[in-house]
């Protein structure tokens, strides 16, 4: 029990300082501390965990059976719903609009953000708040007219639209535009004595350096262009293209059994959550560190 | 001379290079802008604009009766999300830089809703409201000797629990925010305080909080903006109801553009939307810059 009390002695975070820890009730308040967080973590998790248990019941035993546990663990009842709904298409579709994202997100706001952190061009500073601005803009009160001119310009049914929205994001360029600034003024100045061009530069130097950033905004829009829903469902909705979140969101509209939508559910769950498990260090310290910034 | 037709050359690079990305904010930022209100301001059929009506649009929204219900809810969720989903990420991160052991695990776990798709979240959260006994809420209180509960087809209830799945899926990312808030705090404020003989409630009150107060007010308007615009939440859920209980001025709009066609009607209420957003932000800001001063 001492060792658990020991590791408080170097306590760099919060109001328990380590000169506290040697009274008892501070003791106390610290096992308290740390069942109420076990229990908050179990609150945030406990529908995620259902979802799993619960897609291995039949709809039988789920619409009949009052348990939280199903009574076998049958894979086979997964797969049919896998494949009844032809999962693989819809996420064939997703995986081609989470692609053409990171690509528009990396380089569209990339080149931003290159732009604004070190050309500084002339009335670079207008360009930036009309950027920031975007941020208070609400979004989805746009969606009228944007998908109108979508349909003006032919591009609905197709991905371009969806792809191109990421390549305006005020929240990335902001990211990169502080790791750009970050970058030693000398490297630059190095490849301009050198003859590299403006373009050349931005290749050559800024992005092998940006390794670490552009991760950060690749994971960002993965797990952003795979929950996507609003304009995917209006521009894709009836064609061959549909993402497994605009199945999702029709599911509303066609009466489905409850099974199905839950294993669906869980299908939709997976992918972030690999992706989470193999980046959970990438997503949490860039979710408090941009946040902040921006 | 050399110098300065370098330098032009240099800003002219600048702006080439800004030019693909700026066409994209044209696109889907500044130019429905004003296409939305160009739009309000005419009658359309579909993608066709016809003649210039002036406001008979926002007078037509105005009075229908689906108006009234979708702006008082809206006005209802972000009450709510205040009152419920505001203080628990400053209580999250608050709490969780208290904890020495598994702290990682702790970030991580609250994070996790985060990362599960909205749509997904919505229906999840659909199954533990289920009335009668196979909700798993209901399952639940079950074991507890409680008896089945209504949820969401009570209409005093439905806004409350939507903004609490809502508050589910967001504290956590909100939560490291104020985490990294809290452990910038100087060490030297607490060991100055505690020379003093200030306790840990003291410490709380004191330090940790006014430290995170200027991030917080900054949450506080993001907030007021994302939980105004809220959408799909109600529509999955209860699609509105019952009986318009949960209906959002989002919802309404969507519902004007795409289930009636009515891009006008629906642009003059998303134009009537972002004036109230910005009225919103603009009082927010005199407020608390005069506060600061």
């Amino acid at each position: 029990m001492n060792g658990f009390f020991t590791k408080y002695k170097n306590k760099k975070d919060g109001v328990i300082r380590g000169y506290d820890i040697s009274s008892t009730s501070v003791k106390i308040a610290c096992i308290i501390i740390m069942l109420i967080c076990l229990a908050i973590v179990l609150f945030s998790v406990f529908p995620i965990i259902w979802v799993f248990l619960a897609s291995f019941k039949d709809i039988k035993e789920f619409n009949r059976n009052v348990t939280i546990l199903p009574d076998v663990y049958d894979f086979s009842r997964l797969k049919a719903t896998w494949n009844a709904f032809s999962f693989p298409k819809f996420y064939r579709n997703s995986l081609i609009m989470v692609l053409g994202c990171i690509l528009t997100s990396v380089f569209f706001n990339g080149l931003l953000a290159y732009a604004l952190a070190i050309l500084k061009p002339k009335g670079h500073n207008v360009v930036f708040l009309l950027v920031m601005w975007s941020l208070l803009i609400p979004s989805s009160t746009n969606i009228i007219a944007l998908f109108r001119n979508i349909n003006i310009l032919n591009l609905n049914g197709t991905f371009f639209p969806l792809w191109l929205a990421y390549g305006a994001n005020a929240f990335y360029i902001v990211l990169f535009k502080e790791f750009f600034e970050g970058i030693p003024k000398e490297l630059l100045e190095a490849g301009k004595l050198d003859g590299a061009g403006v373009m050349k530069i931005f290749t050559a130097i800024i992005l092998p350096l940006s390794k670490p950033i552009i991760m950060v905004v690749a994971i960002f829009a993965v797990t952003a262009a795979w929950s996507d829903f609003l304009l995917p469902y209006l521009v894709l909705k009836g064609t061959n293209y549909e993402t497994v979140m605009v199945k999702l969101f029709s599911f509303k509209d066609t009466p489905t059994d409850a099974v199905s939508v839950l294993r669906a559910c869980l299908f939709a769950i997976i992918p972030p959550t690999i992706i989470f498990a193999l980046f959970q260090r990438q997503i949490t310290d860039g979710a408090a560190a941009g946040a902040v910034k921006g | 001379m050399v110098k300065k037709k370098s330098f032009k050359r240099q800003d002219l690079w600048g702006w080439l290079i800004m030019l693909p990305s700026l066409i994209l904010f044209g696109f889907y930022v500044w130019e429905p802008l004003f296409e939305n209100v160009r739009l309000s301001l005419h009658n359309s059929i579909r993608y066709e604009v016809l003649d210039f009506v002036g406001f008979d649009n926002y007078r037509r929204v105005l009075a229908s009766p689906d108006f009234i219900a979708a702006f008082r809810n809206t006005f209802s969720y972000t009450l709510w999300s205040l009152v419920i989903g505001y203080l628990v990420p400053i209580f999250l991160g608050i709490i969780i830089s208290e904890t020495v052991h598994m702290k990682g695990f702790f970030r991580t776990g609250i994070y996790f809703p985060n990362i599960v798709p909205g749509i997904a979240t919505i229906w999840i959260w659909n199954y533990f409201f289920t009335p009668g006994a196979t909700g798993v809420l209901n399952i639940i209180l079950g074991k507890l000797g409680v008896a089945p509960l209504e949820w969401l087809n009570n209409t005093h209830w439905t806004i409350p629990l939507i903004v609490v799945t809502m508050t589910w899926k967001s504290a956590g990312s909100t939560a490291l925010i104020y985490m990294a808030n809290i452990s910038a705090i100087s060490p030297d404020l607490y060991e100055a305080a505690t020379i003093d003989g200030a306790g840990i409630w003291k410490r709380i009150f004191h330090i940790t909080i006014p430290s995170v107060f200027s991030l917080a007010k900054t949450l506080l308007i993001l907030q007021v903006i994302s939980v105004f615009q809220i959408l799909y939440e109600p529509m999955v859920l209860k699609n509105g109801g019952p009986n318009n209980a949960s209906i959002s001025l989002m919802m309404l709009q969507y519902r004007y553009a795409f289930r009636d066609f009515d891009f006008s009607g629906g642009a003059a209420l998303s134009v009537m939307i972002c004036i109230i957003l910005i009225i919103l932000s603009g009082l927010y800001m005199k407020l608390t810059r005069s506060k600061e001063d």
